[in-house]
């Protein structure tokens, strides 16, 4: 086996008041996978991807990117690699009074130097990227439009043309269909496998289990900090999810038919 | 029965009662009378009346007079904004370095409002000398601590989401400033900062009165020869400017936000 891209080695998160998020995490993931985390509200998952990027720290083990110790890497490296992570959030988290050019540009600013950031003077190949990845979630005809004008689904597919616009290695989204309606959710989803058969990285957060195995080639379940699973999508089951959550399913577990078929 | 009174009727009673009390012990102190009030209405008729026949040949003087008046608000307005600036997000709890550099620039705002424009115009007209450059001075004081406060407020309020998302895509302090920051307080600090513009142009005409410029000038030199009609044509004056800023800046408030 290739060594992994990604590699969390024993790792566990206390935060300040004395929830410990993730205990002693194992998991390593390879190049071109698209990886689903699942688990109940509250079981870790956020804090589990914000240690990939190390947007939260670690208190102890450590997460490797593409062969290097993160946890060790110095800040200004460690921006250099968070330039090439892509993150999608649940709430979008654009700039809502900002037009939809100006949120995809901040995709670009991580790899930009500090006074050309602050000017605003974007190198011409920055400007194509951005328009590429408009182009490529059909928002183009949207770029001087106000983000909160935007439906939900539209804003959420600015929010990854953003997260592409950095030419990511690695996405990671935080159930970034949480917040829309059925067909939309199955639009992002869609774009997200497409996005990753392009060769990306894609590991997501989800709480609805027939997403996670209509999308995902690989599950990982997490309840209170621990992984207990850890297999194919296609070998998941509802057992598999009921032992995951420690309860019956529920209906809202599930995201619903994709109306698009 | 007992149980029907209301609990707690009493403090009321008792609270309109200490009203009553500080109320009449106020009076006594400011010496108001009905009397008096009575007695000052045909003096103060007769000077609403000099004042509605303004003396038209100060008019443009009046205007002059105005200008500066603006001009001081004008600068004052800016020089606010600007000390403003940096201190509101030091004195803010979430951008603010540290937590006990926002609890002291929120003292330091708070100190710095706690004197009025004309009180700070005395000051500076006693060091600087009489004229409007005192008054811009006044003016910018005091707008730091008010729009201090105000923007930082505003800082306080910002959707923290952005914020996470430039740090995600790798964006150092300064560039998550500028890309998350910024777009959400600039629109806001601008509304408010005009706002300010216009209690400030009515504060600047005041501030002559203490030898501030502007205005203000022609006035109290009016005001000590009892010339009325002087006095009347400065006011009209006043107030037909500052209707006009007000008009005009709050529509461009309202294209802000
Ligand atoms: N910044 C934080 N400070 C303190 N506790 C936190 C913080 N973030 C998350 N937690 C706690 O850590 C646990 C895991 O949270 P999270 O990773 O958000 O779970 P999930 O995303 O699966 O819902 C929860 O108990 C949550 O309350
Ligand atoms: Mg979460």
């Amino acid at each position: 086996m290739s060594s992994p891209q990604i590699e969390l080695r024993g790792v566990e998160v206390h935060f300040p008041g004395g929830v410990q998020a993730l205990r002693g995490v194992d998991l390593s993931v390879q190049r071109g996978e698209f990886v689903a985390i699942v688990g109940l509200s509250g079981a870790g998952k956020s804090t589990l991807l914000r240690t990939v990027n190390r947007l939260v720290e670690p208190t102890a083990g450590s997460v490797w990117f593409e062969g290097e110790d993160l946890t060790a890497a110095p800040p200004a490296r460690l921006l250099e690699v968070r330039a090439q992570i892509g993150m999608i959030f649940q709430t979008f988290n654009l700039v809502k009074r900002s037009s939809v050019l100006r949120n995809v540009l901040a995709g670009r600013v991580g790899r930009l130097s500090t006074w050309r950031a602050l000017l605003g003077w974007f190198p011409r190949r920055d400007l194509e990227i951005v328009h590429g990845a408009l182009l490529k979630l059909d928002i183009q005809d949207k770029a001087f439009v106000r983000a909160d004008v935007l439906s939900g689904g539209q804003q959420q597919r600015v929010g990854i043309a953003r997260a592409l616009a950095q030419e990511p290695k690695v996405i990671l989204a935080d159930e970034p269909v949480a917040s829309l309606d059925p067909p939309t959710s199955h639009v992002v989803m869609r774009d997200l496998r497409r996005i990753n058969q392009e060769g990306i990285t894609v590991l997501i957060n989800l709480h609805f289990i027939d997403l996670a195995r209509e999308y995902a080639h690989r599950v990982v379940g997490l309840r209170d900090g621990q992984v207990v699973y850890d297999g194919p999508a296609g070998e998941v089951d509802d057992a598999t999810f009921e032992q995951i959550y420690g309860r019956a399913l529920k209906s809202d577990d599930f995201r619903g038919l994709d109306a698009e078929g | 029965m007992a149980g029907l009174v209301e609990p707690g009727r009493w403090k009321l009673w008792a609270g309109v009662g200490l009203f009553a009390v500080v109320f009449i012990w106020s009076a006594r102190g400011v010496e108001a009378s009905l009397f008096r009030f009575i007695e000052g209405l045909p003096l103060l008729a007769r000077i609403v009346v000099l004042m509605l026949v303004p003396d038209w040949s100060w008019a443009g003087r009046s205007l002059l007079g105005m200008v500066v008046s603006v001009q001081v608000a004008l600068l004052g307005t800016t020089i606010g904004m600007l000390l403003a600036f940096p201190l509101a997000f030091l004195a803010s709890r979430n951008i603010s370095p540290h937590a006990a550099s926002s609890y002291l620039n929120k003292q330091v705002l708070n100190l710095i409002r706690t004197f009025p424009e004309i009180i700070l115009a005395v000051f500076f007209v006693a060091a600087y000398g009489p004229g409007a450059l005192a008054g811009m001075m006044a003016i910018g004081l005091h707008s730091t601590g008010s729009l201090g406060k105000l923007y930082a407020e505003v800082v306080e309020t910002i959707d923290p989401g952005p914020l996470e998302a430039l740090r995600a895509a790798g964006a150092n302090r300064a560039k998550v400033f500028w890309y998350a920051v910024m777009p959400q307080v600039l629109p806001e600090f601008l509304a408010l900062s005009l706002y300010r513009f216009e209690i400030n142009a009515r504060a600047a005409t005041v501030l002559g009165l203490v030898g501030a410029g502007g205005i203000g000038t022609i006035m109290v030199q009016a005001l000590q020869f009892r010339r009325w009609e002087i006095v009347g044509m400065a006011l009209m004056v006043i107030i037909v400017v500052v209707t006009l800023i007000d008009t005009a800046s709050s529509a461009l408030r309202r294209r802000l936000v």
